[in-house]
């Protein structure tokens, strides 16, 4: 298993050395660079810029090379100093840029898939041995309803209701006062209150999806001939459901966590936004919009990473659940 | 306890499990299926009772009706009486499907073993921890002496080197061992009554051969009854006492295995039989075999289900009321008005109800 472990660690090199040209190469495709939108915003503010002036920003910002030359210096950096470069955006290096949200970001995350399992798992064990009953009805109509909406939609809602019922805006996971005093205990009971919404808000739409795979999956265990023979033997039902069905039906809810954990962390862009949450996809959008080339290419190969490491994540935890992954590994 | 019965005379008096008038019927999205429309036998000690019948005639859902693990969509009325340890003398459909009681038949007096070994053991754990859970279920809760148990018995199937065989996972095994180990998981608490589903039919004629003397042979150590389920009258043959015939949920021909073989009287029993390749006869013409198929059990028109099938109906009785099992002697009863003769006034207007 160790040896497993390693093998794909060293794996995630060469995968992520990939990832990360593929990036650079898409991320530069549009036409223009950061000077040409700097100067574009700038002079649209009634600023006047000289041809010596851009070229002179040009040759500052190492824009004039060509891009794998580009592509080079930046692995160069990040490789050899940990530098991933400099964000043209925020004028600091791109490292603090993200630091700045990388904790709340993954804390969100993180809180986010805790919630999504918590929910979604004994509700889809509800249903599926209480199929066809009203709960089961009830659950699939709301697992549905959450699946198809978008996210920021919900958003807007919960907030508007939230503010029809109590009066306050919660925008943020950060009340003014907050910002301006700086964190300390008694603003923890608040700081959670404003968490709930985004997490229910995000963590809406993986739920219900894991609601019915884990139902279908459920089912589908229930009719298998072991666990008849389970039956047979004198078992309990929470015997069969648990040992029995649940264990082999978490086979694909656990194939798909480096899948959800990409999906809280980029596919929340437009419900951050709406919500004002301070977390990383936010920052990329503004990035891409403004080509900070550097600042995204990195933003977007920290997700690039995440995923790789969550499917480790979920493979790992695939051969410790089912023997038979396990032994096939070792031969 | 009984170690010496012997399988070829069963102890005539006490009957181990009896089954009355056994219905089964089918919620599906057409309507109501009668799959098994009135079955009646019984089991005596240390005896093995053979249910033959093609496929869908009701066999396996008689089977797991007795265990009450059948699905939720299938309701089944009638009486099962089962003399248990610690409950007496039960209609076993009367007990919760889910509850302490059936479960404490289940798998100690009663156990099961299925068609399929390759799909009956569950791949997430090992060989040793599904056997060894019966036997913590029912026998005891000591670690220690489980296991013992546990390995003594998959010894006793014929599984070699069975303590490195305990730690092993389910496709580790092949056909045969895995359906030792299932043998295995069933007798591990010394039951009344195996049900022995189809046991040989997923496996290869060799390995069918060793099975079967492995039952044979733990029959006579156990001294426990069989419910054989076959549609294999070779196997019949070789492994039981007595036989029931079925067919579209009916038991149509029953008595002792030698009697059946000998002098079968049902022409749906003698079909069968006569559709079992005899190895050594001159015979060259096709084998024989039952013309049509088995009717759908929805909305039956009256008259024997065998009708249209049958070679010796007779019009305006065998399609007006259904035959009832008539004993012929010795405990040889068959469904068969061509056989046992017209049915009187009395019978026809019953049959017709």
């Amino acid at each position: 298993m160790l040896k497993y472990i390693g093998k794909r660690l060293l794996l995630l090199i060469p995968t992520i050395l990939i990832i990360s040209f593929v990036i650079f190469f898409v991320i530069q495709l549009p036409p223009g660079d950061y000077v040409t939108s700097y100067v574009a915003s700038l002079s649209a503010q009634g600023e006047v810029f000289t041809e010596a002036d851009i070229a002179y920003l040009r040759e500052q910002y190492g824009l004039n090379d060509p891009w794998y030359v580009q592509y080079f210096n930046w692995m160069k950096g990040i490789i050899t100093k940990g530098d991933f470069g400099y964000s043209f955006n925020y004028g600091r290096s791109v490292w603090s840029v993200i630091m700045d949200r990388l904790f709340l970001t993954m804390g969100v995350s993180f809180v986010i898939l805790i919630f999504q399992y918590a929910v979604s798992l004994p509700i889809g064990i509800y249903c599926a041995n209480h199929q066809y009953s009203a709960g089961d009805y009830i659950w699939s109509f709301i697992g549905f309803l959450g699946t198809a909406t978008p996210n920021f939609l919900l958003a807007i809602l919960v907030m508007f209701w939230v503010y029809k019922a109590t009066g306050q805006v919660y925008l943020g996971l950060f009340s003014k006062e907050m910002l301006q005093n700086g964190m300390s205990w008694q603003y923890v009971p608040e700081f959670l209150g404003r968490c709930l919404i985004p997490l229910f808000v995000i963590g809406t739409s993986g739920t219900c999806g894991i609601i019915r795979t884990v139902r279908a999956q459920m089912l589908d265990e229930q009719t298998r001939q072991y666990t008849l023979t389970a039956r047979a033997k004198g078992c309990s039902e929470a015997t069969i459901t648990y040992k029995y069905c649940l264990r082999s039906a978490l086979n694909p809810v656990v194939s798909g966590l480096a899948g959800s954990l990409n999906t809280i962390f980029s596919g929340s862009t437009v419900s951050a936004i709406v919500m004002n949450l301070q977390i990383q996809g936010p920052v990329l959008l503004a990035a891409l919009k403004s080509q900070d080339m550097y600042l995204a290419g990195t933003i977007v190969m920290t997700q690039a990473v995440l995923v790789v490491i969550g499917m480790l994540l979920s493979d790992i935890a695939l051969a410790w659940l089912d023997p038979r992954i396990r032994f096939s590994e070792r031969g | 306890m009984e170690q010496d019965v012997k399988k070829t005379v069963p102890d005539h008096d006490e009957t181990i499990i009896e089954v009355r008038d056994l219905r089964i019927n089918i919620k599906v999205d057409e309507g109501t299926l009668t799959a098994v429309r009135g079955v009646n036998f019984e089991i005596k000690k240390g005896e093995t009772l053979g249910l033959v019948g093609e496929s869908g005639c009701g066999k396996s859902l008689t089977s797991k009706a007795i265990l009450g693990i059948n699905d939720k969509k299938c309701k089944a009325s009638g009486e099962i009486i089962f003399d248990a340890d610690g409950l007496g003398r039960v209609n076993l459909l009367e007990l919760d499907p889910r509850g302490k009681e059936i479960r404490s038949v289940r798998g100690k007096q009663i156990s099961m073993i299925f068609q399929e070994p390759m799909v009956a053991f569950s791949p997430m754990y090992t060989i040793g921890d599904q056997i060894n859970e019966a036997t913590r279920l029912h026998i005891t809760k000591d670690k220690k002496k489980s296991k013992e148990i546990s390995l003594d018995v998959m010894k006793k199937v014929g599984i070699a080197n069975a303590e490195k065989r305990y730690n092993q996972y389910p496709h580790e095994f092949s056909g045969g061992m895995l359906q030792r180990a299932l043998i295995a998981m069933a007798l591990v608490c010394n039951p009344k009554l195996l049900i022995a589903d189809e046991p040989t039919t997923a496996l290869d004629v060799t390995i069918q051969a060793q099975i079967l003397e492995i039952m044979k042979e733990l029959q006579k150590d156990f001294g426990m009854s069989i419910l054989f389920i076959t549609h294999d009258l070779g196997v019949v043959a070789g492994m039981c006492d007595r036989v029931a015939v079925m067919y579209l949920g009916k038991v149509v021909e029953t008595g002792t295995a030698a009697d059946i073989y000998a002098n079968p009287q049902h022409p749906y029993t003698q079909g069968l039989l006569g559709s079992v390749h005899k190895i050594g006869t001159k015979n060259q013409d096709k084998l024989f075999s039952i013309e049509g198929t088995v009717p759908v059990a929805m909305n039956l028109p009256a008259g024997c289900g065998f009708y249209e099938r049958c070679g010796k109906r007779i019009e305006g009785v065998c399609n007006v009321s259904e035959p009832e099992l008539v004993d012929t002697g010795c405990g040889h009863k068959i469904a068969c008005f061509a056989c046992t003769g017209c049915p009187n006034a009395k019978k026809e207007g019953k049959a017709n109800e």
